[in-house]
């Protein structure tokens, strides 16, 4: 076990170089310097170029990559042409924010997804199965941006229940401990903050869950239908075993691999970025971080946010295959 | 079901009990609430680059030593500087100082105050380098008198002073807080800042020791929302009280403004701007078929210019004449009556009379991206077919366009200025004279020694009416040459609730002040 991971985490170390040199370069190929972008229409050659002087834009390349390099190996994942401040300092500020809302939508999604899945498995082809499918379809080929709008729409403007966009509401003031919303709320004892975080959060999160609650749904369902035409399902049945135990504990867990894959992934991408979702609810997390600076040619933050999205989604998926050893005796024994 | 109940009734009876906890975090009336599209890019005069938010951030928490008067931005009026004398030859500036002004942090402002943010700025900022670098010397003269020199004359030099960059800083503050001042900016002005939450907010309180009055908010609050339609949500509900038109080349689409002129929540404030949208000819060029005046007189008739206005701005944008808009102090009123008048028979003749037969132009018409550049170029591409010539659009990524149009590799193409400071140089001088042609997005003007020569001295001349006549002659000039199409001046448009009170847009730039705001 201890040899797997330990092998896994070195297989990271190119997969890491390599990320570095491809983002190092096509940032730089992409047409326009972050002065030019910086300073719009308006400015001067002159204010241009004094403007790359003092971000230091002006040396050559291959100097910039390996003064990057050189900064990463001490940990310094470089500073914001924009903001001037460090580029993790950046990320870490706004990472709760993505945390938060990412695991709320996983947890939805699963929360819903799964026993949808069972459920229509159980019943296939049933009006409850078709409902879902359909809904299921609507969930998977909506746009975010589009269904963002409509339940801002139904949601914030005509029933007056949830707010249209932001974090928490801004006539709220509360210190911040965590950087997550709803947590700061409960430790410092201010439940109407907490409250108004809450309410804040669940726009963005059903947007968020929508596409992975009907993809897993569907996968479960899927799976489950064929799992359920196995022997040992029919044996287990002979055994005597209730019906619920049967579906429970031999066909959903068994159902659940895939599943686990692509809630891993999914949960990876989140974290890598809701950039339309983050957008259009004006959720102060990463994904809209790296849009900005990609708008705005800051190398280093494209660098830095690109690296830490690589480690994120190397280590969520190193996780799911961890999980797939718990779940799994065959891979376990394999992992042996 | 239920449980459905539960939680419905749940969520119904929280935030009323919850609603006395807000109400002391912050009073919603005393709280003024303004959505802005993006990040500021820094809150302090020493590194600003005129990016609109931070701008506008820093001129409501520091002052300047002079501002533009409102409501028409005409005049300059004393700010931190109580009067000032301008020297015959125009290099320099005397300021009398206010007396008994402090900073938010305590300290007195005077003199030294002023020196040292000026020269603060001029070091650290690349953005003013043209216009601080003719700074020669500061001299304080007493705690409340300061001599500022120039080593040529530029009178706009005052226009200058009122600009963000151009604010009063604590020089103790900057000690203080070091390279860490842009996050703690210190000022005298209406407000103090409270916090700057990235991606998320900025908060102003008010000064109550403001020397010219407290505000009357006690707050305000940048939001951040990046998205247009979330923002015309949130004014709709509520959750904003203000939404900018801000951006130097995006603005809501005209549908957008018609549907909020007519909810009775909101109230529209519209005003002229100093910016100015052009189809420009490659001056600088003999080999374009443009070099020959008569083929772009035909151009410039061939435009539909009340058409453009009605069809795609809806409204929202007003005619420009010449290279001045008609509310720049320095606008020549005859422009108005030569300006080409739209005559596609005249732009056949034109080109006949020129010998040019249009099926044999094939233009590329350059513009920037977005759907309203994109509709503008439908439009102008549409207005040049009628006159059978043939514009493909190629809409071109910023830092591409403005390369190419530096260098000059285009014949015609979509192009514009927002002035950052009201002086009628911000447009004249960097878009038309001809030793600039290639240093940033000009008209890229041949060189004439006799136009080059009437443009330095109408920015160089000290008398406000000599110097308008100067403008005048030099607006005729550019307009027998034709060097563009002037197309519209988009208006400033600030969108508020209907509860809001006492805003007065400012036009150039389009940065505004609260002091006098308030909700009902």
């Amino acid at each position: 076990m201890v040899s797997f991971l330990l092998r896994r985490l070195v297989a990271l170390l190119p997969v890491l170089a390599l990320v570095l040199v491809i983002v190092f370069s096509l940032v730089r190929i992409i047409p326009g310097d972050p002065a030019v972008t910086l300073l719009g229409p308006g400015a001067t050659n002159e204010q241009i170029a004094a403007l790359r002087l003092q971000l230091g834009l002006d040396r050559p390349a291959a100097f910039q990559f390996f003064d990057y390099v050189g900064g990463l190996l001490q940990g310094n994942l470089g500073t914001s042409l924009k903001t001037g401040n460090g580029v993790l300092q950046e990320i870490l500020i706004r990472l709760p924010a993505t945390l938060e809302l990412s695991i709320c939508a996983t947890l939805l999604a699963i929360l819903i997804g799964i026993p949808i899945g069972v459920l229509s498995a159980t019943w296939p082809n049933s009006g409850l199965d078709h409902v879902t499918r359909v809904v299921s379809l609507l969930g998977v080929s909506m746009p975010a941006f589009l269904l963002a709008l409509i339940l801002q729409l139904i949601f914030a403007t005509y029933l007056g229940w949830l707010p249209v966009s932001g974090r928490i509401s801004p006539y709220v003031a509360t210190p911040t401990v965590t950087g997550f919303a709803t947590l700061d709320g409960v430790i410092n004892g201010d439940f109407g903050a907490m409250w108004s975080a809450v309410q804040h959060l669940v726009l963005p999160t059903v947007v968020l869950a929508a596409f992975l609650a009907t993809t897993l749904g569907r996968f479960v369902r899927n799976t489950m239908l064929d799992v359920m035409t196995e022997d040992y399902i029919r044996t287990a049945r002979a055994k005597g075993l209730s019906r619920s135990s049967v579906i429970l504990h031999h066909g959903l867990r068994n159902s659940l691999l895939p599943a686990i894959t692509i809630t891993g992934l999914k949960f990876a991408e989140m974290l890598g970025g809701a950039i339309l979702t983050e957008t259009i609810f004006a959720w102060p997390g990463v994904g809209r971080f790296m849009f900005e600076a990609i708008k705005n040619r800051d190398y280093p933050v494209i660098q830095g946010t690109t690296l830490i999205f690589a480690l994120l989604f190397m280590a969520t998926s190193l996780l799911v295959d961890l999980l797939y050893g718990v779940l799994d005796p065959r891979v376990r024994r394999k992992m042996q | 079901m239920k449980l459905f109940r539960l939680f419905a009734g749940a969520t119904l009876a929280l935030p009323l009990m919850l609603n006395a906890a807000h109400a002391q975090a912050s009073d919603p009336l005393k709280t003024l609430v303004i959505a802005v599209p993006s990040d500021p890019d820094n809150l302090e005069p020493g590194t600003n680059k005129a990016e609109p938010v931070g701008s506008e951030v820093i001129l409501n928490v520091f002052d300047t030593l002079v501002a533009w008067t409102p409501p028409d931005f005409t005049k300059l009026e004393g700010r931190l500087a109580e009067s000032w004398t301008v020297s015959p030859d125009g290099t320099t500036f005397g300021f009398k100082l206010r007396e008994g002004v402090k900073f938010h942090d305590g300290t007195a402002f005077d003199a030294d105050a002023v020196k040292f943010s000026i020269e603060r700025t001029k070091a650290s900022n690349p953005y003013v380098e043209a216009t601080f670098g003719l700074i020669r010397d500061i001299a304080v003269v007493s705690p409340t008198e300061l001599k500022i020199s120039l080593s040529k004359p530029y009178p706009a030099f005052l226009s200058i002073l009122a600009q963000p960059q151009s604010a009063i800083v604590s020089p103790a503050a900057v000690k203080k807080f070091g390279d860490q001042f842009a996050s703690n900016p210190v000022g005298t002005g209406p407000f103090v800042f409270k916090s700057y939450q990235a991606d998320t907010n900025v908060v102003l309180e008010s000064n109550p020791n403001y020397f010219l009055g407290a505000p009357k908010l006690s707050r305000i609050i940048y939001r951040i929302i990046p998205d247009a339609s979330t923002r015309r949500l949130e004014l709709e509900n509520g959750g904003v009280d203000i939404v900018q038109q801000q951006g130097q080349l995006s603005s809501i689409a005209a549908e957008d403004i018609q549907a909020l002129k007519g909810n009775p929540n909101v109230s529209v404030l519209e005003a002229p701007s100093q910016i100015i949208r052009q189809l420009e000819f490659n001056n600088n060029n003999p080999n374009s078929p443009v070099a020959d005046i008569r083929v772009r007189r035909a151009i410039v008739h061939a435009i539909d210019y009340e058409g453009l206005l009605t069809g795609v701005f809806g409204g929202t944008a007003e005619r420009v004449y010449g290279p001045l808009t008609s509310n720049s102090w320095a606008f020549n009123p005859k422009i108005k009556e030569t300006a080409p008048k739209y005559d596609p028979e005249l732009s056949k003749r034109l080109l006949a009379e020129a010998g040019v037969d249009p099926a044999r132009l094939n233009f590329k018409l350059y513009s920037f991206q977005g759907a309203l550049w994109g509709a503008v170029a439908t439009f102008v591409q549409a207005n040049l077919a009628d006159i059978g010539i043939n514009a493909t659009i190629e809409q071109t990524q910023f830092p591409a366009y403005r390369a190419l149009q530096t260098a000059g590799r285009f014949d015609v193409a979509l192009d514009g200025r927002q002035p950052w400071y009201n002086d009628p140089d911000a447009h004249i001088t960097i878009g038309y004279l001809s030793s600039l042609a290639d240093s940033a997005m000009t008209f890229r003007m041949p060189k004439e020694d006799a136009l080059d020569a009437l443009i330095l001295k109408a920015q160089q001349t000290v008398a406000q009416e000599e110097r308008k006549g100067l403008y005048f002659q030099v607006q005729e000039e550019i307009a027998k040459r034709v060097p563009a199409a002037y197309l519209f001046s988009p208006k400033l448009i600030v969108f508020q609730r209907s509860n809001v009170k006492g805003l007065v847009i400012n036009s150039a730039p389009p940065l505004n002040e609260y002091r006098g705001v308030y909700k009902e």
